[in-house]
């Protein structure tokens, strides 16, 4: 018994973490083909030849890409700077713990408070119209439901600058970089070279599983592009369940296609990424 | 001065929205373009009390799903890392525990929909728990696979020796030594729970009314109070953890 309990637990672990999400791809590839579903009526192959005339996945998935390629490199390069430039002050003081503050919300309360904040009647316009820099509503700039997701990103950033400039800071003292910048000041380096040639590349490809993991959670984010995002272009979570909850049943095929296209790339992009960022990590 | 004013800026840029919300909770009718709400009430807190409404009801299913997700991804992850580690294909199963998280948690929920209304766990606090423990446990896993080295098997092994059974090895040796990760895994499981929306709302077709579910059924009725004193809420637990142990908040990723 108690040699087969860990293949048992393994089993069972298996089935969840694997089979789960596995079965799910192919039902969804099969559900694409009329296999599968609520109205499957044998095979087809409309909804893969439609698929080149529906730019909806497309847009969706371009804009998702662009909207977390901006996201997580604005938020890389606000950490870096902070932990490269504000390194005195991350030891000793009030900073450190402030970094932590935004670690407490929730992604769906962050989009409310930037709702209520950016919005046109939000309180950002509200006080520019007391101070007089706006006379109507409609003056104040659309910051949030707008076509290039400033919103999304801005609270993106918000919520994952602090978190690396904490995983930077981590990473900066585990690596004694304090001591490389001795002695590289001692070999004649100024500190900027200390920056761009040792600190910069050691901190970026430690982090590089993590920078690359929350990519992809911010091209797959849902609460805070459903809260300020638009009906479109609309990000691939929003997009995909969106297309899942409509009422008609004969979306559902070109649903789960757009599902399968999905998780299929992410899975053809992300493990060998993921695979190489790990290998390369000091 | 530098780092004075730095500090200042991220003071005000990270305690704005708890400001902002506070103000938005006891505001009354505050409509634009006041700057500040014209009175001030308790209302919406105090509704929380109230039978006709079910905040208090969706703090309480919200503490136990995470509470449970918590508990039963780190103890499952525990041991699953224990056998992981003794497997003769570890390396595989470790990249097999990251197949979650290479899908954002909404599509998962998107794939695996039609697996839970065939168990008739659809629009059930089990479909959503057992979503939940997909994305927590193999987090658990890895981020606990780190205990178990050769290290810790000796310290097993050693107290066999001495005369331990395997279940007070457990209690008295390997549980007080895995201590700090386990608290860790507790709270980071809790906390992946706690802030998820995107997967219960599809899970439960709305219908697991926990808090983020009732945050974003406030904001889609416009009532931005109530939608406050629930962020509120939802920003609680989290604080506590915070005091708690700061270092557990930061390990987000295995």
């Amino acid at each position: 018994m108690r040699f087969r309990l860990p293949k048992l637990l393994l089993g069972g672990y298996g089935l969840l973490v694997v089979g789960l999400p596995l079965a799910g791809l192919a039902y969804a590839l099969l559900g694409s083909v009329g296999l599968a579903g609520p109205l499957a009526a044998g095979f087809t192959g409309r909804y893969w030849l439609a698929l080149g005339h529906d730019p909806g996945l497309l847009y969706a998935a371009l804009y998702s890409a662009g909207v977390a390629l901006v996201a997580v490199g604005l938020s890389t390069g606000l950490a870096l700077a902070l932990v490269l430039g504000a390194q005195a002050a991350l030891r000793r003081g009030p900073l450190l713990g402030l970094l932590y503050v935004p670690l407490l919300m929730p992604a769906l309360v962050l989009a409310f408070y930037l709702f209520q904040l950016l919005s046109r009647s939000g309180w950002l316009s509200r006080l520019s119209y007391q101070a007089g820099l706006t006379s109507r509503l409609e003056a104040f700039p659309e910051l949030v439901q707008d076509a290039a997701g400033v919103g999304i990103v801005l609270a993106h950033v918000l919520l994952t600058f602090p978190f690396l400039a904490l995983l930077f800071q981590a990473i900066y003292q585990e690596s004694r970089l304090d001591d490389y910048y001795q002695l590289t000041r001692t070999l004649g380096a100024s500190a900027g070279q200390f920056r761009r040639r040792v600190a910069l590349p050691l901190l970026l490809r430690r982090a590089a599983p993590t920078l690359l993991l929350s990519t992809v959670a911010t091209l797959g984010a849902y609460d805070i592009p459903l809260l300020l995002g638009r009906p479109y272009p609309q990000m691939l979570s929003v997009y995909l369940t969106t297309r899942l909850q409509r009422f008609d049943l004969r979306e559902l095929p070109a649903a789960y296609l757009a599902g399968f296209v999905v998780a299929g790339g992410l899975l053809v992009l992300l493990v060998p990424a993921l695979r190489y960022t790990r290998r390369h990590a000091l | 001065m530098r780092s004075k004013l730095l500090v200042g800026t991220l003071a005000v840029l990270f305690g704005l929205p708890f400001l902002l919300l506070a103000l938005l909770a006891v505001g009354e009718g505050w409509r634009f373009p006041a700057a500040l709400p014209p009175a001030f009430s308790l209302a919406a807190v105090r509704s929380l009390l109230g039978s006709g409404n079910d905040l208090l009801a969706g703090l309480g299913r919200s503490l136990l799903l995470a509470g449970t997700v918590a508990v039963v991804a780190t103890a499952g992850g525990f041991g699953l890392a224990r056998a992981i580690a003794r497997s003769a294909w570890a390396r595989h199963w470790e990249v097999a525990s990251y197949l979650p998280y290479a899908l954002p948690p909404v599509l998962l929920a998107v794939l695996i929909q039609p697996f839970i209304i065939r168990l008739h766990l659809s629009g059930s606090v089990g479909g959503v728990l057992l979503g939940l423990l997909l994305v927590a446990l193999p987090f658990a896993t890895l981020l606990l696979r780190s205990f178990w080295t050769q290290q810790a098997t000796e310290y097993e092994q050693l107290a066999r020796t001495l005369g331990c059974t395997p279940g007070q090895a457990l209690r008295q040796v390997l549980l007080p030594l895995a201590w700090p990760l386990l608290r860790t895994a507790l709270f980071q499981t809790f906390l992946l729970a706690w802030f998820d929306f995107g997967l219960t709302n599809v899970l439960s077709v709305g219908k697991v009314r926990t808090l983020t579910v009732q945050v974003f059924a406030y904001v889609g009725e416009a009532n931005a109070p109530l939608a406050a004193v629930a962020s509120l809420l939802l920003l609680l637990p989290p604080a506590l953890l915070l005091r708690l142990n700061r270092a557990a908040l930061l390990r987000n990723t295995p």
